[in-house]
């Protein structure tokens, strides 16, 4: 089953054209939900689907709808700044088949009541953002956006706007922030951004995969896309495989299959036959998962179940060569070097958690750094459990804790090993 | 400043202009100075300190002297994991600039970056953002070769990846025309792209 | 806010505000949660992360920023189970490993949040050991603060406040993450009129006041609440001071004015008490015409023979007294005591001619406080640039428009510091104002937005002389079209210090002390109980009394901390003292009235006496005694009082608290308002005269009268800056650099006609002098208007009608 990917694999050359997205029945959806129903309707219909938002913080996408402000204007805001280490499924969307974003945008934006989107693309993703902007040109000059969307009296403009190098910018009220012109510092919530938002106005942001599922939604009906996959999982999803596997990629698949189907048999297993260590199931804040859970089925819930999540969809697998401190150490260079730096734990935990792994890595650790790694962490975590507790406003802190907890419950030999006077034998 | 007033006039309030804004003066004059700030604190009713706060919030505002190449590399976890620190060696070595510099002719700068979405074709680097994917440490100094006495003058993913790529993180479709000229996203809108 | 809500706070029930911030809901019941970011005029953010507490919810405890977190009912809080303790610990470990821990070479030390709270809640030693972050260490940011990144937790209360409270952010954040600093921009210091106040917040000592740096531990300090005597707005103030020198001052939280922010010529204009130029001893003009330090007998007496004489040979309606606006309450009582009852002249006024009609001052009806912008609709400032004359009422109107919403309407020559919040903006040619005033009242045109904004209260409007070449009755024709707005109140706004205070001692010849008209019969016979017979005739104001002098008509004058020879905006007042026979000048310093008197007696200033003081609205507050002063000097009060008993009797006072129960006795107004009550009663925030109903016998109903025509040509909007040459800028080395350059603004449009550029140098002549100035461009002018910075050192008089014209050879 593909809802996202058939056009771009069956039309390799121009899926990304108004043309071919036309000719492949684009834009139906659009006029069937402008002229034959309610915005209440479509909002309805993306209810049923039960669809959870593909960003990475899996929350129902109509019950987030239904949030939102009365008040007026609203926005939608297209969350296009996938940044998580492992992550690089919406780019392909935005690449190849741009037009199916920018239909779910105009019906959600009818559903919605917003007369004005944005597209928030990071600023490391030139060609998606040029491909966007070019459908959105392209979708200005056939009447599709504008004052009068295909002649039915809804009107809606788009702006794409590109990030500058902000991982941050991904947390949906960084990104408002970002939006402003602030710097993206994520903000305190309550308020949500579909009470006060961009501009302090009820907002809608949506991760672009979730939004690109809309036409078919639409088309098909919000239950035909409730049928598809296990409870609480429901549609297909973009996957992004990468790391030590033999076919890395994106693939979209319908969830409720074993982990070792998807790493060994849809991504072809290790290469050089060798065995797997231990593999981050989704995007660098998750936590780690080990061969035992291979026959573990892929869903979100089950993911939730073994104290880790599918969060952006983005596998990393790691084959028994790898250094797990090392591994570690990247993981949370990353988010130091991502921390917005407004609140303390993050700020100065992320960075004190950073140096002693170089430390370690270095062969200069020393036998407390190991609890004091789990100390810090826990003060930026509290209980160091899952789903996690903060002491910081976003989960960017917490994140980081994911590696450090791994690699202590699963592979404190091995750190410990790294320590010069414990490795002697002292 | 016609395309200045045309990015604010994009956007509801003044202040979300800032971000394009910076991109373009940074694409005026080849890095952000103190002037371009304040000239965008100007068009924008802000104090320069407060243009200053944002610009220097984003990595990709570059207030230092930056290559007319800007070079990219990759090192977090799945290109680690795949070699990206031995890609980025080896471009320092056939460039002869250090990561987070910038080479005495002006022509190549050289930083890791975090993750830029490129996975799936691990090890990745970017010129002037411009992608490409499945760099070996010996493509990576091809790369640096290619810059350094070819000196494109436009610069695409496209080319880069039929001369230097590999593994891609996904079929990349048609290629594309529009490329960089230096180290800001090349992007209609923003004025900063430019045809092969 | 008055709905109440009950909350668990550690086992313990609760009953507070509804919607409060739970951080402070706890701390008003007894419970204080630490914390660095939350500043209880400031947003919250929850940037640092220390006051941390668990509540309960559906899904159990949930740790929780107090300071973010509204009270709700049937919340249950726990700030100090062990959840939260080791969440506090971790915070303040992680503050602290990259702090340098310098507290013995800190001005912070002995008085650090970060440092007391280390001391309660944190670790004993530090885990951390790598290498900390390091900056450049303290840098000037400005020339009054100074930056010490390495010190700084990044609480963003100085961003902060810089962007939410003062509206000029020029001290933002920089980069971001580990790497996060705060700092200006390269170029552009951190020139705040309110930059101290970063400082006063600062929790760690990593802003500092480059006046403070080094002076004083805080375990030194001897410390008295006081209220600020720089200008009319009245900010409650902690004086602070060791060995006898005033050291610093900090903003003490009074509701109703302040709210805690100091302007920073109020925070640091203590500097000229602890002046080398002080006056310490009595001086007398001996034969010689030099002045020579006298005894205080023999200088009271020459003083009192000197007067007597002019009274013998010219009667005493030849004696003025200019003065009182800089003294308090009790000094400005006794010397129009003096003056009325024992003198017996009707000649005095505490307004040096730059303010309005003294009735409209004191008795204007219906009267706003500045608690009142918290609630208006709409607010109408036609006034002085308040970021200028009066910088705290700035903030509080910034507020009401920026935060409380309120529609402002700004009426000005020029651009003012409230444009940028300012839904409507008017700008109108220095002499043309009451042909805007009626296009205002008619939402004539571009006016009819401005008119709709007042159409709806509580209206506040704020009005006073845009500058001193403006007709005093614009602004009372601009009140009486706001008094007739909806729900209106009027702040008449002046700025000079204890000016209000003065003028309801009955420093003018138009009033009696409490707030009772000079012309009303009742109202004299009454105080004539009190003092005897009061002189009959007409009063001159300082106008009057500065003519009289230089026709001869009068023949002395005293002066009460009061400079004519350079505060008279003509600039004739120095010309009126040398035409006098005899000047007795009572002052703290030889100012330029001083140098030309023939008896000067050495006053006690602010800090060394103590009294009452009346704001702009009419607010009562003390100022208290921490110094002993300088030299000989001693209080007013008692040099009034022994001045007296040589001309004809005392005035019977024995005490400033003695002569403050008389007032209290003889002025109506003043009913009631008792140092007990603004000291330990309910009075600590001030009490606002007239403090009972119906005690304030004089109502001033404001008409709109004949405003003449407008002048032809160029004309000249006169205006003060905070920082000029006045006696405290100039005495205090940390002010006295900010003044600026006194330069002609011209609108570029206009320099073409008057054939000046920026940059050359130009001449304007006008009512009273010439001057050559340089010309700055000035877009923010009204066209056909120019603008000259007032007590710069050049004066060209008070007509708005000038001729603008270049310098020879300028260009």
């Amino acid at each position: 089953m593909k809802i996202l990917t058939e056009r771009m694999e069956a039309h390799r050359t121009d899926s990304h054209t108004l043309a071919r997205y036309r000719d492949t029945g684009g834009y139906e959806s659009l006029r069937k939900a402008l002229f034959e129903m309610t915005p209440e309707a479509v909002h309805e219909e993306v209810k049923a689907s039960n669809i959870r938002g593909r960003g990475g913080a899996g929350f129902p996408t109509g019950v987030k709808w239904g949030f939102l402000g009365k008040a007026e204007p609203r926005y939608l805001v297209v969350n296009a700044d996938e940044s998580e280490p492992g992550t690089f499924k919406d780019r392909q969307l935005l690449e190849r088949d741009p037009h199916q974003l920018l239909e779910g945008m105009i019906i959600s934006a009818y559903a919605l009541g917003v007369d004005l989107a944005f597209v928030y693309i990071r600023g490391e993703y030139p060609r998606p953002a040029r491909r966007v902007q070019r459908a959105v040109d392209e979708a200005y000059e056939a009447g599709l956006l504008g004052p009068d969307v295909m002649g039915s009296g809804f009107g809606l403009d788009v702006v794409v706007h590109l990030g500058a190098g902000a991982y941050i910018c991904g947390e949906e009220t960084a990104l408002l922030n970002s939006l402003e012109g602030k710097r993206g510092e994520p903000r305190i919530k309550p308020p949500f951004p579909a009470v006060e938002g961009l501009y302090a106005k009820p907002t809608i942001v949506n991760n672009v995969e979730t939004l690109s599922n809309v036409p078919w939604m639409i088309r098909h009906g919000g239950a035909a896309y409730d049928a598809i996959g296990p409870e609480g999982s429901k549609g297909t999803r973009l996957f992004s495989l990468s790391g030590h596997v033999e076919r890395p990629g994106n693939y979209e698949i319908e969830m409720g299959l074993t982990w070792r189907e998807f790493i060994y048999d849809i991504g072809g297993g290790i290469p050089g036959g060798r065995e797997i260590k231990t593999w981050i199931p989704g995007g660098a804040s998750a936590p780690w998962l080990l061969p035992e859970h291979l026959d573990e089925p892929v869903t979100i819930d089950d993911a939730g179940r073994l104290d880790t999540m599918l969060g952006s969809g983005a596998v990393v697998v790691m084959d028994e060569t790898t250094n797990v401190v090392h591994a570690a150490l990247s993981i949370v260079r990353f988010f130091s070097h991502e921390s917005c730096g407004q609140c303390t734990p993050c700020r100065e935990g992320t960075t004190w958690m950073q140096r002693i792994l170089e430390r370690i890595l270095a062969g200069e650790g020393r036998q407390m750094d190991l609890d004091l790694l789990l100390d810090i962490s826990d003060n930026i975590s509290p209980g160091l459990r899952w789903p996690p507790a903060m002491t910081t406003i976003c989960p960017l802190g917490p994140s980081a804790v994911s590696p450090i907890t791994s690699i202590m419950r699963h592979f404190r030999d091995e750190v410990e090993a790294m320590i010069p006077g414990v490795a002697a034998g002292v | 400043m016609e395309r200045a007033r045309s990015i604010i006039g994009r956007y509801p309030e003044k202040r979300s202009a800032v971000m394009p804004l910076l991109y373009l003066a940074q694409h005026e004059e080849g890095r952000l100075t103190d002037d371009g700030m304040r000239l965008v604190a100007e068009l924008t009713d802000l104090t320069a300190a407060q243009v200053q706060a944002v610009a220097t919030f984003y990595t990709m505002y570059k207030r230092d002297d930056v290559g007319r190449y800007l070079v990219s590399v990759c090192t977090s976890i799945s290109c680690m994991l795949l070699g990206g620190e031995d890609v980025l060696a080896a471009i320092e070595d056939e460039s002869g600039v250090p990561d987070g510099e910038t080479g005495d002719d002006g022509l190549v700068s050289v930083e890791h970056v975090e993750c830029i979405g490129a996975c799936g074709g691990a090890p990745a680097v970017q010129v002037n953002y411009e992608l490409v994917e499945g760099v070996t440490p010996e493509n990576g100094r091809k790369l640096c070769r290619w810059l350094l006495d070819g000196r494109p003058r436009v610069v695409t993913g496209d080319e880069m990846q039929e001369l230097f790529g590999g593994q891609r993180s996904f079929d990349w479709g048609p290629a594309e025309r529009d490329g960089a000229v230096g180290p800001v996203p090349a992007f209609g809108p923003y004025g900063t792209a430019e045809e092969v | 806010m008055s709905e109440r809500v009950t909350i668990t706070v550690d086992g313990e029930e609760r009953e507070v505000p509804a919607g409060e911030l739970l951080i402070k809901a706890a701390q008003d019941t007894g419970t204080y949660i630490p914390r660095f970011c939350w500043h209880p005029r400031m947003k919250p953010v929850g940037m640092c992360r220390m006051c941390l507490v668990e509540v309960e919810g559906p899904r159990g405890r949930q740790l929780t920023t107090s300071c973010t977190m509204p009270v709700s009912d049937g919340m249950v809080v726990h700030t100090e189970s062990d959840v939260v303790t080791k969440a506090q610990e971790g915070v303040l470990e992680f503050l602290l490993i990259n702090h340098p821990l310098d507290c013995p070479v800190c001005d912070r030390g002995g008085e650090c949040p970060l440092q007391d709270q280390t001391m309660s809640y944190g670790p004993g030693e530090s885990r951390f050991v790598e290498e900390k972050r390091h900056f450049e260490k303290p840098i000037p940011i400005s020339d009054l603060v100074m930056l010490d990144r390495e010190r700084c937790i990044l609480c963003a209360r100085c961003t902060r406040f810089s962007e939410e409270i003062s509206g000029d952010p020029l001290i933002e954040f920089k980069e971001r993450g580990n790497g996060t600093q705060v700092l200006t921009f390269p170029g552009e210091p951190f020139a705040s009129y309110f930059s101290g106040n970063t400082v006063q917040i600062c929790p760690v000592g990593a802003l500092t006041a480059t006046p403070y740096r080094f002076r004083a531990r805080p375990w030194d300090l001897e410390a008295v609440e006081s209220t600020c005597p720089h200008c009319s707005v009245g900010c409650r103030i902690s004086v602070q001071a060791s060995q006898n020198q005033v050291l610093r001052f900090l903003g003490v939280d009074n509701g109703p004015t302040n709210q805690s922010w100091l302007c920073d010529k109020g925070r640091f204009g203590f500097e000229y008490l602890n002046s080398d130029e002080r006056l310490g001893t009595p001086l007398v003009r001996g034969d010689d015409g030099e002045l020579h330090e006298a005894s205080w007998g023999e200088a009271l007496d020459a003083a009192a023979a000197a007067l007597s004489a002019v009274v013998d040979a010219h009667g005493a309606d030849a004696v003025a007294g200019i003065g009182g606006a800089r003294s308090t309450n009790e000094e400005a009582y006794l010397f129009g005591k003096l003056l009325r009852s024992r003198i017996g002249t009707p000649h005095l006024d505490a307004q040096l001619d730059d303010g309005l009609d003294p009735r409209f001052l004191a008795g204007v009806e219906p009267r706003a406080t500045i608690d009142d912008l918290e609630r208006a609709a709409a607010v109408l400032v036609w006034a002085p640039d308040l970021k200028e004359e009066l910088p705290v009422l700035y903030l509080r109107v910034r507020r009401a428009a920026q935060e409380l919403g309120a529609k402002l309407v700004v009426v000005h020559p020029r651009a003012t510091g409230l444009d940028d919040v300012a839904g409507h903006v008017v700008r109108y040619r220095a002499g043309h104002g009451a042909d805007v005033l009626r296009r205002l009242a008619a939402g004539e045109g571009d006016l009819a937005d401005a008119r709709a904004a007042l159409g709806e209260g509580p209206v506040v409007a704020i009005v006073g002389r845009t500058g001193l070449t403006e007709d005093p009755a614009l602004a009372e024709a601009v009140a009486a079209f706001a008094r007739d707005l909806p729900d209106a109140a009027l702040m008449p706004a002046t700025r000079r210090s204890n000016v209000y205070g003065a003028l309801d001692m009955g420093l003018s010849p138009a009033l009696l002390p409490g707030r009772a008209s000079a012309y009303d019969d009742g109202a004299r016979a009454a105080l004539a109980e009190h003092w005897g017979e009061l002189p009959g005739g007409a009063g001159r104001d300082t106008a009057g009394i500065v003519d009289g002098l230089r026709q001869g008509v009068l023949k002395a004058v005293v002066l009460l901390g009061a400079d004519p020879a350079r505060d008279v905006p003509d600039g004739s007042g120095g010309a009126a003292l040398e035409a006098a026979e005899t000047v007795v000048a009572i002052d703290l310093f030889r100012t330029a009235s001083v140098e030309q008197a023939d008896v000067v007696l050495p006053a006690l200033g602010f800090s060394e006496v103590e009294g009452t003081v009346t704001n702009l609205e009419g607010r009562v507050q003390k100022v208290n005694r921490l110094l002993p002063g300088t030299g000989q000097s001693r209080a007013a009060w008692e040099i009034l009082e022994d001045l007296a008993r040589r001309l004809g009797g005392s005035l019977g006072a024995t005490s400033a608290e003695a002569i403050a129960k008389e007032i209290e006795a003889v002025a109506p107004a003043y009913g009631g308002i008792s140092w007990d009550r603004l000291d330990w009663g309910d009075g600590r925030e001030g009490v606002v005269a007239p403090a009972g109903e119906g005690s304030q016998p004089l109502g001033f109903v404001p008409v709109a009268g004949d405003l003449g025509t407008p002048p032809d040509g160029t004309t000249l909007h006169l205006a003060r800056t905070l920082y000029d040459h006045g006696t405290v800028v100039r005495r205090g080395p940390s002010l006295a650099k900010l003044a600026p350059e006194p330069a002609l603004f011209v609108h570029p449009d206009d320099a073409g006609p008057l054939g000046v550029e920026e940059g050359v140098t130009a001449w304007i002549s006008g009512g009273s002098g010439r001057a050559e100035l340089p010309v700055r461009f000035d877009r923010s002018l009204a066209p056909g208007t120019v603008y000259l910075p007032f007590n710069l050192g050049v004066t060209v008089g008070t007509d708005p009608a000038v001729t603008v014209a270049a310098a020879e050879g300028a260009a």
